[in-house]
């Protein structure tokens, strides 16, 4: 028995469409992980990056 | 200092490196960006011209329609796309990671490699070497070395990355590593093919998973290539231009991680009503559709950067080409969703139609893009004001308004031809039946595209120009500025946010901030992000290549003869699948047409795939033994003498071209290591195919035309044509003409086809 009959048996050309909602459903965990407020204050430091053009910069504090 | 240093406050302890940007690398690219996008834009033009009036052919073999138009697709993509995305990915990576590139001697390789890459291909496509797939048409030597170079970036930027200095990734370098391992991943997988000479390879895919493979190619290296690089430039210089930080950056994280999740599902969108399953493009449909939603909020996102902004937008020729830029993004993206319905889909496919949203995105999004971060960069890279502010802001204005005649006109040409085509008169007949009449009625459109493509181009000049000028300007040495920044502490751990009290494991699981790790580990990063891109293209090619019934097999359907595979590498040598589809819908107003629709099992030996995705002329799937053998040839030498406003070059070099014998049984080998049951063929490849040479050129003759075509290229052209969709109707129209079906143990006097 071949791969491709393997595959044909067991009738799988249904699992996309389940792929489909697993892979919206991880987009939508994503989406209310991103937007949870604790995390405002980080992002907001992340979006700051490309203006920091001085030639000197320092490193972050030790925790 | 900005506030994200000042949250910061330095240690007295940790000392700083000091270091330089490598900005002598972003010129290179930059002046290569501008000279490959003027000659590929101007290549642009010329096929323009050639459809609005085929004398523009020139009446040579290597600047006819079919060859020049893989030229300009991939110098527009590859060379101009390509380099302006090398060029602001290395600027902003070398700053946002306030670390030099990770080997110089690594960006050399890359640039210079990827310039001799374009050039190579400069030089072969216009002679007709090609792999037949769109924007993947370069032969299998440039492809090994595209890989190789690809290969070559991916370790610099990746080294750049992880010897970085700024412990954060920017979003930017999300969207430039997901580009990055994307296109590797499909550059591969749909140029695997089998050599069957120096520059000469077949496909190791045929038929419907060909076509599944291109298509997801196709649409991701329009995803891969020319939106997430574009995207990174975006979410990079649109700050930097409006002076504040990008409007959501929140925003921006989910714009990535919906475009790297969804994309990658949305090839089969291109292959509605074709013999691919059902199923696949109903799949790429929903996932279109979803692309909506995060298309837009990263138009809004870009857009809305300008908040409290906008009245610089009045006298900043920058800005307006990123407003402009974007909002076209915001239009293409809107566009292409609904291209993917399948209704709507019906209309368009094989028309103009996508041709204007093509068009849309890449004047639009890609060159306004491209061309605000080159304005911008001018006076930074070349340290002298910019030329001539006035000139910029012309170029704006004349690109601008070539657009609109650009995609005005073809809009229409499109919707017009969509409509001709499914026209049916009051008695139930196809209202135009002569495909010829669905092409003079859009000549004047076609027309009108030559104007806007033209400003388009003298706007480019005119950017040359001040590029040149400004140049001119720069002081005889170039500043290198020392930067300072701390080495990043190895040791050094996110802080642990304490769980809130009373959230449970809810708080436990926010309070570890898994994405805000993974965004600084750059390795771990590229490994979610080949995940992802990977186990969703998986879960489309597995079923679409392992499940039988997909591709139900036809017992009629045999492989061509050696003859007509001749005829048929002349085919893909000449580009005719740019203009002719091999693929009939299953919609009334094409069967009506054309005939039978096409069935999965037809293309089962079609290495490669030769659906098409334009008709520029028409479909030729069931062409085979519609005309006589003289009439093709009188075709071939001059197409106005036999159909009266046709837009076809002419092609009078086939017959007068001898056949080179001698290439066959090297490509009859490579079919047969594919899978093609060549059988005797294999050993006997020759004196077959001179046997029906023979008699497809008596049989011109005998009808009056020329003689002595039995060493012409001409014979093997017209052998191939009238191949065409014959297995099945000769089977259905009686089981004696099947038999006469060629098979590889057939003696050479049998494979003599008889004229139809």
């Amino acid at each position: 028995m071949s791969l491709t009959d393997l595959m044909s048996g067991a009738g799988l050309s249904g699992y996309a469409v389940v792929a489909l909602v697993i892979f919206f459903a991880t987009f939508l965990a994503l989406t209310a992980w991103i937007y949870w407020p604790t995390h405002r204050r980080s992002y907001s430091d992340a979006a700051r990056i490309p203006l920091d053009d001085s030639p000197t910069t320092c490193p972050p504090e030790a925790p | 200092m900005t506030a994200a240093v000042a949250a910061h406050p330095r240690t007295t302890t940790t000392p700083l490196d000091a270091f330089s940007y490598d900005d002598d690398i972003v010129r290179k690219f930059l002046v290569a960006c501008v000279a490959w996008g003027a000659i590929g834009m101007l290549v642009g033009v010329l096929i323009a011209l050639q459809l609005a009036d085929p004398m523009f052919n020139l009446g040579l073999p290597f600047t006819s329609f079919g060859r020049l138009r893989p030229l300009h697709t991939n110098a527009v993509i590859f060379a101009f796309g390509g380099n302006a995305f090398f060029c602001g990915c290395y600027y902003s990576t070398q700053r946002l990671v306030k670390a030099r590139m990770f080997s110089d001697a690594l960006s050399k390789i890359h640039f210079w490699g990827w310039q001799a890459i374009i050039l190579a291909a400069a030089l072969t496509l216009p002679f007709g070497f090609t792999q037949a797939k769109e924007y993947a048409e370069l032969e299998w030597p440039i492809d090994i070395a595209i890989a190789v170079i690809w290969v070559v970036f991916a370790v610099n930027f990746i080294g750049t990355l992880i010897k970085r200095r700024e412990r954060h990734l920017y979003v930017a370098l999300w969207f430039y590593l997901a580009s990055i391992i994307t296109v590797a991943i499909l550059h591969i997988f749909n140029n695997l093919s089998i050599p069957a000479g120096a520059l000469k390879s077949y496909s190791v895919y045929a038929g419907v998973q060909d076509a599944f493979m291109q298509w997801w190619y196709g649409h991701n290296a329009v995803a891969f290539f020319l939106t997430t690089p574009f995207l990174g430039l975006m979410y990079y210089f649109m700050p930097k231009a409006a002076e504040g930080p990008v409007f959501s950056y929140r925003l921006s994280i989910l714009h990535f991680w919906s475009l790297v999740f969804m994309y990658i599902w949305a090839g089969p969108h291109h292959l509605h009503y074709t013999s691919l399953p059902e199923w696949a493009g109903s799949l790429g449909m929903v996932f279109s559709v979803m692309l909506w939603a995060p298309s837009w909020g990263g138009m809004i996102n870009g857009l809305l950067t300008l908040r409290g902004g906008w009245h610089k937008v009045v006298n900043d020729p920058i800005l307006k080409f990123f407003v402009i830029g974007i909002t076209a993004y915001g239009m293409s993206t809107f566009e292409g969703p609904m291209l993917s319905i399948k209704s709507v889909n019906a209309l368009a496919h094989y028309s103009d139609w996508i041709i204007a949203h093509v068009h849309t995105g890449a004047l639009g999004w890609n060159g306004f893009i491209t061309f605000g971060m080159i304005y911008w960069l001018l006076p930074r890279l070349f340290q002298a004001p910019l030329y001539s502010k006035t000139l910029a802001e012309l170029h704006f204005w004349i690109g601008t308004f070539g657009i609109i005649l650009y995609v005005v006109a073809i809009y229409s040409a499109g919707v017009t031809q969509g409509l001709m085509w499914r026209a049916f008169d009051e008695t139930g007949r196809l209202m135009y039946p002569d495909f010829i009449e669905t092409v003079v009625r859009l000549l004047p459109m076609y027309w009108v595209r030559v104007v806007g493509g033209s400003l388009y181009v003298v706007g480019v000049l005119m950017m040359a120009w001040n590029i040149f000028k400004t140049w001119k300007a720069r002081p005889a040495t170039y500043d290198v500025p020392v930067i300072h920044a701390a080495p990043l502490e190895k040791r050094w751990k996110e802080p642990v946010v304490p769980a809130p009290v009373g959230e449970g494991i809810i708080g436990r699981i926010r309070a570890m901030r898994y994405h805000r790790k993974w965004e600084a580990m750059p390795v771990t990063f590229t490994v979610l992000v080949t995940i992802a891109v990977a186990v969703a293209s998986l879960f489309e090619i597995i079923p679409t290549f392992l499940i039988k019934s997909n591709v139900p097999t036809i017992a009629s359907i045999k492989p061509y003869t050696p003859l007509e595979l001749y005829g048929r590498d002349m085919y893909i040598r000449e580009g005719c699948f740019n203009c002719h589809s091999q693929q009939i819908r299953p919609l009334r107003y094409e069967t009506e047409r054309y005939g039978e629709y096409s069935k999965p099992g037809e293309s089962v030996y079609e290495h490669p795939f030769l659906w098409g995705s334009k008709r520029n002329g028409p479909d030729l799937a069931r062409e085979g033994g519609k005309y006589p053998n003289l009439w093709h040839v009188t075709h071939f030498n001059k197409p106005r003498d036999i159909v009266t406003g046709s837009i076809m070059p002419a092609y009078p070099s086939f017959a007068t071209n001898t056949i080179d014998w001698d290439v066959l049984p090297k490509r009859i080998v490579a079919m047969a290591m594919l899978g093609v049951p060549y059988g005797e063929a294999i050993t006997n490849a020759i004196p077959m195919a001179k046997a029906q040479a023979a008699s497809v050129a008596a049989d011109i003759a005998r009808n009056g035309g020329p003689t002595s075509l039995q060493d012409r290229e001409i014979v093997a052209m017209v052998a191939y044509i009238q191949r065409l969709g014959r297995d099945i109707t000769l089977a259905s129209a009686a089981p004696a003409a099947a038999m006469r079906i060629t098979t590889p143990r057939q003696a050479p006097a049998q494979v003599a086809r008889t004229a139809p």
